[in-house]
């Protein structure tokens, strides 16, 4: 048993998962401070959003520990487990929002359920989230009408409607163009500035990783292979990480990330590092 | 050995289902909803089958008695192979075509999209948000489906017996009367409710365990909607040898 840390909010200890011959999660360790945005990146298929699922409960490892405060969500009962999730906000990757609810009404599901708000004052909170992740006039819109973007903004906007301590994004700008990703970086990082929380992102977008992260883990072959705040990670020679850090740059936008080596091609250690083993 | 695991992880789904029924305030808007909604879509459907059913049931058992003279067991044919036997088993086949299909793939749509884990993640039971209503729904309307069945029979039958066959309407009736009891409305509502249950909690279950991708939801729906029925069948012989054997 570990003491809750304060400065951590979130804690993996030596987790483990596998599925089947795939081992997944591979001994990893982090904590994840309080008031901050971490962001785990790595290629496709390393994990994270494994990762993300343990941290909320919805997968137990196979051995470790997963503190969440002071429960471990590998052991929790699933009463425990529910106390935890009234703490958390979690964006889904496709919004992952009820097509037979509309926008707004997807927004103050979570109000239904948890609090004893009029259907009046339920849509004035809603209205009012909507309106910060900058959504003004979608109340009643289907939810099938709504474009990538703006399913993600709605998520979000459900995600942080009962004023969660801490955030969970997984892929917010997956799929979205470069000009929308880049709004949806700047909606996160003015929300982070507003409402002081916690954020924990996974994305292989490393241009957005880096926008809005104060720290940075990445994930790769079931180990993290670099953690630390974000101006480290993005200075790190470690030759794996240099890789995935400059491929992914051949692809971004000018101006909106200011990496070393931007301009440098996959080359010498980094593409040895790519020819050596797969990702398990 | 498969389908014994199966089996297995049916009767845990089916525990976890009870429990979070129990553990959550009954979601009464939601179970008439769904109890609407059942019954709505289900209904052109199976009065038009129980209408031709028993007109089928009035041709054949004409044909059957009437050369050794018994027209006059035609209505008690009708009563019991129409009320007793056809009409629960018809309803729940009706229904495990279109309203057990219809929440095995809903769901399974719902687990690929996350939806499922959103649920979980905004601390509310997905069973009882989920199952618990259509349990309830469907629970509450079989019954009354079975009863429109009985009588769409019946009167289909007396239609083609009457017009048709030319045999006399009250006599008919009088047979079909005499021959059912209270007991056979009583067992029919059991059948009924029982079947109910077994469609929506297997139709649930292989939604809610569907594997990812539209090949998930694709198998989910014809795995549903084959093992509700043939499960149906089973027990509905186990019912009527209890109730009549
Ligand atoms: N429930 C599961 N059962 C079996 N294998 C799984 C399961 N969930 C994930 N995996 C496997 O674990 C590996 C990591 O999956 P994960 O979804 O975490 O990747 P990811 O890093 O999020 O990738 P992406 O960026 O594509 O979303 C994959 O190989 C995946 O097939
Ligand atoms: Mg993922």
């Amino acid at each position: 048993m570990s003491a809750p840390t304060p400065d951590a909010i979130i804690r993996l200890e030596h987790v483990h998962k596998r599925f089947g011959d795939l081992v997944v999660l591979d001994d990893v360790s982090l904590r994840i401070p309080t008031g901050a945005t971490t962001t785990i990146i790595g290629p496709s298929g390393t994990g994270k959003s494994v990762l993300l699922k343990h941290i909320v409960g919805l997968m137990r490892p196979d051995a470790g520990a997963v503190w969440v405060g002071d429960v471990d969500m590998a052991t929790a009962s699933e009463a425990d487990k529910f106390q935890v999730r009234k703490r958390f906000g979690m964006l889904f990757q496709d919004g992952a929002l009820f097509d037979d609810l509309s926008a707004g009404d997807n927004v103050a599901f979570p109000l239904v359920h948890h609090t004893r708000m009029s259907a009046d004052e339920r849509r004035a909170v809603a209205e009012a989230k909507l309106a910060m992740v900058e959504l003004e006039g979608v109340y009643d819109r289907p939810t099938a009408a709504l474009s990538g973007g703006q399913r993600k903004r709605v998520g979000l906007a459900r995600a942080i409607v009962l004023e969660p301590e801490v955030v969970l994004f997984d892929e917010p700008t997956s799929g979205l163009d470069p000009m929308t990703s880049a709004t949806i970086d700047a909606l996160i990082g003015q929300l982070k500035r507003r409402l002081g929380l916690t954020f924990v992102v996974i994305t292989h977008d490393i241009v957005s990783a880096v926008g809005i992260s104060d720290r940075i883990g990445m994930l790769y072959g079931g180990k993290l292979v670099a953690w630390g705040p974000t101006a480290d990670v993005v200075r790190s020679t470690e030759p794996i990480v240099r890789a995935f850090l400059e491929r992914n740059l051949v692809w971004a936008p000018d101006g909106r990330a200011s990496l070393p080596h931007a301009d440098r091609l996959l080359e010498g250690a980094a593409a040895e590092a790519l020819k050596g083993p797969q990702p398990r | 050995m498969n389908a014994l695991a199966t089996f297995g992880r049916f009767g845990w789904f089916v525990a976890d289902v009870v429990a979070a029924s129990l553990r959550h305030p009954l979601p009464w808007r939601r179970t008439i909803e769904e109890a609407w909604r059942i019954g709505v879509r289900s209904l052109p459907i199976l009065v038009t089958i129980s209408f031709f059913v028993g007109t089928n049931l009035a041709l054949q058992g004409y044909a059957a008695f009437a050369p050794m003279g018994g027209q006059a067991l035609l209505g008690m044919f009708v009563a019991l192979a129409g009320v007793r036997e056809l009409a629960p088993i018809m309803v729940a086949a009706m229904v495990a075509a279109k309203a057990g299909t219809e929440m095995a793939s809903q769901i399974a749509v719902m687990r690929i999209r996350e939806q499922i884990d959103a649920l979980e993640v905004m601390a509310v039971d997905p069973l009882w948000f989920l199952i618990t209503p259509r349990a309830l729904g469907i629970v509450l309307v079989l019954p009354a489906l079975t009863v429109v069945s009985i009588f769409t029979v019946i009167a289909s039958s007396a239609l083609v017996a009457v017009v048709q066959l030319g045999e006399p309407g009250v006599p008919f009736l009088q047979r079909v009367w005499a021959t059912t009891s209270g007991l056979d409305l009583l067992v029919c509502s059991v059948k009924a409710a029982a079947f109910g249950t077994l469609i929506c909690l297997v139709s649930c279950y292989f939604g809610y365990t569907s594997k990812p991708g539209p090949a998930g939801v694709g198998s989910a729906t014809n795995a549903a909607v084959v093992v509700s029925a043939v499960a149906c069948a089973i027990l509905n012989y186990f019912i009527s040898e209890l109730a009549y054997g």
